[in-house]
């Protein structure tokens, strides 16, 4: 018995060796259904609001920037569109899983991006805020010695934040490619001692596949989709809401 | 871990894709913010406009309220006082007419006995010349008998009886 735990397949393959894969496929479908989402919600705004449509969006954009201005300060009120576009991008791109469609998030080259971003922001506002030599001068701290130690506490970060989503939406993946393999095996075995006909349709129908992996992806789809996405968001906020305030 | 054609390894870094990730982020802010942000943040600035201008109309229209009743309560006041002299002036004016009505009858009252007083006099003084008359012609009459018939006593003293008879009348 073979199970194949693989990535993203190539759809297309352009020249200079670019390939578009499904991660960037679904990735786009996600942002297409997030855009008209969106668009369907604001079409049509009054001030004084007569849709439910507007009271959502009005609901959404508050919550969004309560977020961040709780987690980061009043002055980061503008930063609220990157978060709402990360989680939202990071939440949807998990749960397309629950569409039978292969999660962006399970390539890990979509979170390393994303952490890339989130350590290009920080070391942005640490530079900002310390300058150039006084984000220098704060890796030798607090001895010479520890510098390899400080760069290495730098780069951890965005690691962990890109190993930890994808390990956690792939992890989900692979349990379930395991599971479904095991329960197909425990099928075969409960049904195919079955005499004549009825062994072969019992064979080949998935009864015990039917309920339990979808209990297990309640968790691994949902749940854990739902909370990376907003791990990643919070991390990021407090990264960067630090890297501006460690002034000194 | 087997990798087939056409598919990515399991894991697997190609920076094409990191790069795309990443676009596709930046590509997403930009949709949310043109799609979402800006016009639920317009139409809440509105509002929030509008409120404040419900608000400073509300303010305004009541201190013009209240101007303006401050004004008609001052007219009422005017008004009032206005009534009250009025009143106290034609009083004060039928007070004064009443007394010139009455002075004016007393004094019409005191001429008119005045007049009375001088006619009942000169009626008096009239009469009393009127007897001063007729007792001088009695007396001439009187003289005249006596001297133009020869008369006695006893005619005398007739004579003088019808005299002070004719002067009783």
């Amino acid at each position: 018995m073979q199970i194949d735990v693989t990535g993203a397949k190539i759809l297309f393959e352009l020249p200079f060796g670019i390939t578009i894969t499904e991660t960037q496929v679904n990735m786009w479908i996600v942002m297409a259904a997030i855009a008209a989402f969106c668009a369907w919600l604001t079409h049509g705004l009054k001030v004084r609001p007569e849709s439910k449509r507007q009271i959502v969006a009005e609901f959404l954009v508050k919550t969004a920037e309560n977020f961040v201005t709780g987690n980061m300060g009043k002055r980061w009120k503008w930063f609220t569109p990157y978060i709402a576009a990360l989680f939202s991008l990071a939440m949807f791109s998990s749960l397309i899983s629950l569409l039978g469609m292969y999660p962006p998030t399970s390539d890990l080259n979509t979170t390393v991006g994303w952490a890339i971003m989130t350590f290009i922001l920080i070391t942005f506002y640490k530079i900002k805020t310390n300058g150039v030599l006084g984000y220098a001068k704060g890796l030798t701290e607090p001895i010479f010695v520890m510098t390899p130690m400080n760069i290495l506490g730098e780069i951890a970060t965005p690691v962990s934040m890109a190993f930890r989503m994808f390990g956690n939406v792939a992890s989900g993946t692979v349990v379930s490619a395991l599971l479904y393999a095991a329960l197909a095996a425990l099928n075969n075995a409960v049904f195919g001692w079955l005499p004549g006909i009825l062994g072969e349709m019992g064979e080949k129908l998935p009864i015990l596949q039917l309920g339990i992996p979808a209990v297990l992806s309640l968790y691994f789809d949902v749940f854990s989709g739902v909370l990376q996405a907003f791990i990643f968001c919070m991390l990021t906020m407090l990264y960067i809401a630090s890297a501006a305030e460690a002034s000194d | 871990m087997i990798t087939m054609a056409g598919t990515l390894d399991f894991l697997s870094v190609n920076v094409w894709h990191i790069l795309m990730a990443i676009g596709n982020l930046l590509i997403l802010v930009l949709i949310l913010k043109k799609f979402l942000f800006k016009p639920v943040q317009k139409i809440l600035k509105e509002r929030e406009d509008e409120i404040g201008k419900t608000y400073s109309d509300a303010d305004k229209a009541l201190s013009e309220a209240n101007a303006e009743k401050e004004l008609y309560q001052k007219k009422l006041d005017d008004a009032k006082s206005e009534a009250d002299s009025l009143i106290k002036t034609a009083s004060e004016r039928a007070k004064a007419e009443s007394a010139e009505i009455i002075s004016a009858a007393k004094t019409e009252a005191e001429r008119r006995r005045k007049n009375a007083d001088e006619d009942i006099e000169l009626a008096k003084k009239k009469a009393a010349e009127e007897m001063r008359d007729s007792i001088s012609e009695m007396v001439i009459s009187l003289a005249e008998q006596v001297v133009e018939k020869e008369i006695d006593q006893k005619s005398h003293a007739s004579l003088i009886d019808d005299a002070i008879e004719s002067l009783g009348e």
